[in-house]
């Protein structure tokens, strides 16, 4: 099963596993949406399909279109054309609905500082209505806030602020969450915690939506991806085929790094090198790995270089992601 | 996870829950400065004004009336109502703008529940507290008038019961008035200092040299001005206050009256009005 991609109209793997066909299958779904400012297309004829019980990466340089993307799904804002359902049902037509059943982070998490957490949460469970208010001492809980719930949001570190958006998105027992930089602010423990905390929701059979800058992250955290950039998705797909088809990467130790950057740029063997801090590593298109290997070995020796090694990797999400984008003289 | 399905459980009407109105009046009575200014601006200031007038009267009875003289009401009254009426717009530009400076309105919006029902809730919510707070005030206006007033000579002016009732509805009036101007202008703006000053200017500057100073080819206009249509409105008993006639008489009107018809539209005007265009801003604003 594939998806035509946005750009060019190539196809691309989709999902792993049993593909959705029908179209309550997906968490989210939009065709052509666009959102302008003015003359600039903030999002651009984008087609998305995230498959329930998914965790599914949202990458983009900064200023790529993947917060008001959320926005536009999300009816913050308005979509000046295309059509889009979460969890099956159409937005905005049945906004009310489809929202019955989303938890969303947009941006930084901002509550109303003289206030405690909990109750920032009670107002939020109020405008839910149903039986919202019961989940306030879980989602607590859930998100570790409980000793801190009766203190005022004001005196909260980013991070705990980070925690209290998730709590409030469980207070609607979510089948979909859509969370927009999530690790923000967040120390490595913290980052680690958050992780463990969205494989949870995603082992449950919730789908999370996860937009952020932090590929590493994404890497450990989803299992399907979309790349926008310049307001359009250009590749969507499940990570491991997406970073398959970018080829692989080797790691070089050598004596004069700079040199070996220069020595194989002229002419081009690699799609991306980047210097690190005992080497660099080059990026190969996709291709008979050990033989180029043994090129680049020959082109550093051949320009007085020694190489100390030679390590032959799958491409990495950043690698691939480096590779596509058109900030980093990717494809668009 | 649980497996009930995606009821809109009433999120999509426009009329807002109790629950909601709730969890506004909340939002609002935890803010401790405002509450603060509000309780002095209504309720601290008559009590300080009648315990002065008290003092005065038990220091000199032959030279101060006493505190409970109808001039004492009427001035009381008015001090109340312009104090009241700063109050009443920080309040409602507070309830229009405090979702939206610190963050709150995205996390409303993306619980799908109808804006329109969420600028609605702001309405009882912030009139539960400035209603309330402003009756408290006026009661101790009415208890004094009625208890430490002058003895009554026949044919003295006195403030009946009904002219209290009258006065407390007309000083709870500008406050709704007050305060929905001050919701719907702060929710326009998206911001709570310009819309307090642009109504303290409309309420202590403009609207008083409109009503005292009469423009020959301009009255149907200075009559739109609610603060106009108000002062027309004002009960006799608040009137005698600040602005006593020549010859320390009756307050005379220096525009020519107004049609009640006339006066009740410009005032539902700018409260429907204004409550509207708040409405509005709010349904479309981007969140």
């Amino acid at each position: 099963m594939t998806t035509i991609s946005e750009h060019d109209g190539s196809t691309h793997p989709r999902a792993a596993g049993p593909a959705p066909r029908r179209a309550g299958d997906w968490a989210v779904e939009a065709h052509g949406l666009t959102k302008r400012f003015g003359t600039r297309a903030a999002v651009d004829h984008v087609d998305l399909l995230v498959p329930r019980g998914s965790a599914f990466g949202y990458l983009g340089p900064n200023g790529a279109g993947k917060t008001t993307l959320i926005r536009v799904l999300l009816g913050l804002t308005r979509a000046d054309s295309g059509t889009m359902a979460l969890l099956g049902v159409p937005v905005p037509a049945q906004r009310a609905r489809a929202l019955a059943r989303v938890g969303a982070i947009v941006d930084e998490p901002r509550f109303h500082g003289h206030l405690s957490g909990r109750e920032n949460l009670r107002i939020l469970a109020a405008a839910r209505g149903g039986d919202a208010g019961t989940q306030i001492g879980p989602a607590l809980d859930r998100t570790r806030l409980t000793q801190r719930a009766d203190d005022k949001v004001s005196a909260y570190s980013m991070g705990m602020r980070q925690r209290l958006g998730l709590a409030a998105c469980l207070l609607a027992d979510p089948q979909l969450l859509i969370l927009d930089e999530p690790m923000n602010g967040l120390d490595p423990a913290g980052m680690h915690e958050m992780r463990d905390m969205l494989r949870s929701l995603t082992d449950e059979g919730r789908t999370i939506v996860l937009s952020s800058h932090l590929l590493d992250e994404v890497e450990r955290t989803c299992d399907q991806v979309a790349i926008v950039d310049h307001g359009k998705v250009i590749r969507q797909g499940p990570i491991g085929e997406l970073t398959a088809g970018a080829g692989v990467a080797v790691e070089v130790q050598c004596s004069d790094p700079p040199a070996a950057a220069r020595a194989l740029g002229q002419p081009a063997i690699a799609s991306r090198i980047a210097l690190t801090r005992d080497g660099l590593t080059v990026t190969l298109t996709a291709g008979p790995g050990r033989e180029q290997a043994a090129n680049i070995n020959r082109r550093l020796v051949g320009a007085g270089i020694s190489v100390y090694g030679l390590r032959q990797t799958h491409a990495r999400l950043e690698d691939w992601f480096l590779s596509v984008t058109s900030r980093f003289g990717g494809e668009q | 996870m649980t497996q009930h399905g995606l009821a809109v459980g009433g999120r999509g009407s426009w009329v807002p829950s109790w629950p909601l109105i709730g969890a506004k009046f909340l939002e609002l009575r935890k803010r401790r400065v405002l509450m603060t200014v509000a309780v002095a601006f209504t309720v601290a200031l008559p009590v300080l004004f009648y315990g002065v007038r008290l003092i005065y009267h038990l220091g000199d009875p032959a030279r101060y009336a006493p505190a409970g003289a109808p001039d004492a009401f009427a001035t009381a009254g008015t001090v109340m109502d312009e104090f009241g009426f700063i109050i009443a717009t920080a309040l409602g530009a507070t309830a229009g703008t405090a979702d939206l400076t610190d963050g709150m309105f995205r996390h409303l919006v993306i619980t799908g529940r109808s804006r329109l029902a969420l600028y609605l809730a702001r309405i009882p919510a912030g009139l539960s507290i400035l209603l309330s707070l402003a009756a408290a005030g006026f009661t101790v206006a009415c208890l004094v008038t009625a208890f430490l007033g002058s003895p009554h000579a026949a044919g003295a002016v006195t403030v009946s019961p009904g002219d209290m009732v009258s006065s407390g509805l007309w000083l709870e009036l500008d406050l709704v008035i007050g305060f929905t101007v001050g919701l719907g202008l702060g929710s326009l703006m998206g911001q709570r200092t310009v819309p307090v000053i642009l109504l303290i200017v409309l309420e202590i500057i403009i609207t008083p040299a409109l009503a005292d100073h009469p423009l020959p080819h301009f009255l149907n206009g200075e009559r739109l001005v609610v603060g106009v249509a108000m002062d027309q409105l004002k009960p006799a008993a608040l009137a005698g206050g600040t602005t006593i006639g020549p010859g320390g008489g009756p307050r005379v009107l220096h525009l020519p009256p107004m049609p009640t018809w006339a006066m009740i539209t410009v005032i539902a005007g700018w409260i429907i009005g204004w409550s509207a265009i708040g409405a509005w801003k709010m349904a479309t604003r981007d969140a």
